[in-house]
């Protein structure tokens, strides 16, 4: 109970910080939402791509990448100061403060989640429906991936380099999901590769959640799979680095 | 009644020592001030006897705890003010203070003491609205030592308070330190000697490791012979060789 508060009180104090920082509000949402409508009106008759059933869950995705870069920078400046220290002297465990920073975003990801859906569903009402809300529970899981990288990166770099660092993950989003440019003409090894990491598998099982349709096992299941098995990867990589890192400042 | 005891406490990094086997013992409400140059092993002291650090060797008990078999206990009767200012920028002083409040167990009843106990001291009650991070660096000083105020620690642990502030932020900082004293014990240290001359009952001195001097610094002066705590202090550093 102690510790399920202590985790709590973390998060409320997360959440703050990220949202009263307005360079987070503009990169998690404002810009996200721009490109939604901007691409929409400028690509939707050009190419399928950009149809809303396949903009919006992509646009999802996209802005959960920016959670790396935000969830790092708190970290890392948290770790700057000595204010992990003066947590940790009121008897703050590691693992609460993982899941202090996790829990602060997820309240984040949900709006981003319903908003990007909301606005998609006005422009495209064909969209709307009950797959908005299957596609909720993979938003989560997928965003748990980004925030688990993001106490990852914010465990080992510095403030100056974890912009460089989260921007590795905002362009493997990008470039890597297929989300602004169809895959079938690239390269097969390529496809293969993009079909090993977590950012393709995202964004193919929302857009399915979204539409409804495709192969329970391979196209919902498995890609499922691939990514709650690196979001799980980032969260396990992300506690050791957190620990570790404290343990050498403090000892 | 002795509020720390200190036993061949010891830290080694690598090939290191920060601190080599310190004995002391400090009495219940008083304020010991902690005088180093660089390098000479005070912040690595205030983190063993904070519980953040693992002592290589010896043990120190503080309130009737061992810091190195019951470190969680120990920390609930002290508490630290590192040399960095830590508060968290993007809430206000308010919630400072109700986010560390909460973090020690606090109930709501609890927190509203909290608050009108640490801006009686501090005069934060003028900023209660403001964010942290806007602050002057004066006043986040201030809200820093204040959080670690909040737990009403036994022990509380100064390391380097006013380092970077402004002479009136610090004599500033200098009163409200001065109103805590036997209240709680004070472990304060400090670059500034005039700090510890008009704060401390007793003083200490150390250098690479080592604790060279303890005792008031009425004995300070008769030990060196000096008549100020710098000199004293350059004279007990240095073996007396700055006089030659």
């Amino acid at each position: 109970m102690r510790k399920t508060f202590k985790t709590f009180t973390l998060a409320k104090r997360n959440m703050k910080e990220i949202v009263r920082d307005p360079l987070s509000l503009i990169f998690l949402i404002a810009l996200p939402l721009l490109l939604e409508v901007l691409f929409y009106c400028i690509f939707h008759d050009l190419t399928p791509q950009f149809d809303m059933k396949n903009l919006a869950p992509g646009i999802v995705v996209f802005s959960q990448s920016f959670l790396t870069l935000f969830t790092g920078l708190l970290i890392a400046t948290d770790r700057n100061t000595a204010f992990l220290t003066r947590l940790y002297v009121c008897g703050a465990r590691s693992h609460e403060f993982i899941f202090g920073y996790t829990i602060a975003m997820i309240p984040l990801t949900l709006v981003q989640t319903v908003l990007f859906f909301i606005v998609g569903g006005i422009i495209d009402p064909s969209i709307l429906g009950v797959g908005m809300l299957r596609c909720i529970p993979i938003a989560l899981l997928s965003s748990i991936l980004f925030i688990g990288l993001g106490i990852l990166f914010g465990s080992i770099c510095s403030e100056k380099s974890i912009g460089g660092v989260s921007s590795a993950v905002i362009t493997g989003q990008s470039v890597l999901s297929g989300m602004w440019f169809p895959i079938e003409g690239l390269n097969p090894g390529m496809v293969t590769v993009m079909k090993c990491l977590p950012f393709k598998n995202a964004t193919d099982v929302m857009r399915l959640a979204l539409t409804g349709g495709g192969d329970p096992v391979k196209d919902h299941l498995v890609p499922i799979l691939i990514v709650a098995a690196y979001a799980v990867a980032a969260l396990v990589g992300a506690i050791f680095a957190f620990r570790s890192k404290m343990r050498s400042k403090n000892t | 009644m002795t509020a720390i005891k200190i036993e061949g406490l010891r830290k080694e990094y690598k090939d290191v020592v920060a601190v080599d086997r310190l004995d002391l013992e400090i009495g219940e409400g008083e304020l010991f001030s902690l005088l180093g140059v660089n390098g000479a092993g005070k912040t690595t002291t205030v983190k063993m006897l904070s519980g953040l650090t693992i002592p290589t060797a010896g043990d120190a008990v503080i309130c009737g705890r061992s810091v190195v078999k019951e470190p969680d206990t120990v920390k609930e009767s002290i508490d630290v003010s590192m040399q960095e200012t830590a508060i968290a920028r993007k809430l206000t002083v308010d919630e400072n203070i109700e986010f560390y409040a909460a973090l020690r167990g606090h109930t709501k009843d609890e927190i509203a003491d909290d608050k009108k106990r640490v801006y009686s001291v501090f005069g934060l009650g003028k900023v209660a609205k403001r964010y942290a991070g806007k602050l002057s660096g004066g006043w986040q000083r201030k809200l820093s030592v204040a959080l670690a105020l909040i737990s009403s620690p036994k022990v509380l642990f100064l390391d380097e308070p006013t380092l970077g502030l402004d002479v009136i932020a610090r004599r500033e900082l200098w009163g409200a330190i001065r109103d805590l004293k036997g209240k709680m014990t004070i472990i304060l240290t400090t670059h500034y000697m005039e700090e510890a001359e008009a704060l401390s009952d007793r003083i200490g001195v150390m250098k690479d490791g080592k604790l060279l001097f303890v005792g008031t610094k009425e004995e300070m002066f008769e030990k060196t012979g000096k008549e100020n705590v710098e000199d004293a202090f350059v004279s007990i550093v240095t073996g007396g060789e700055e006089d030659a």
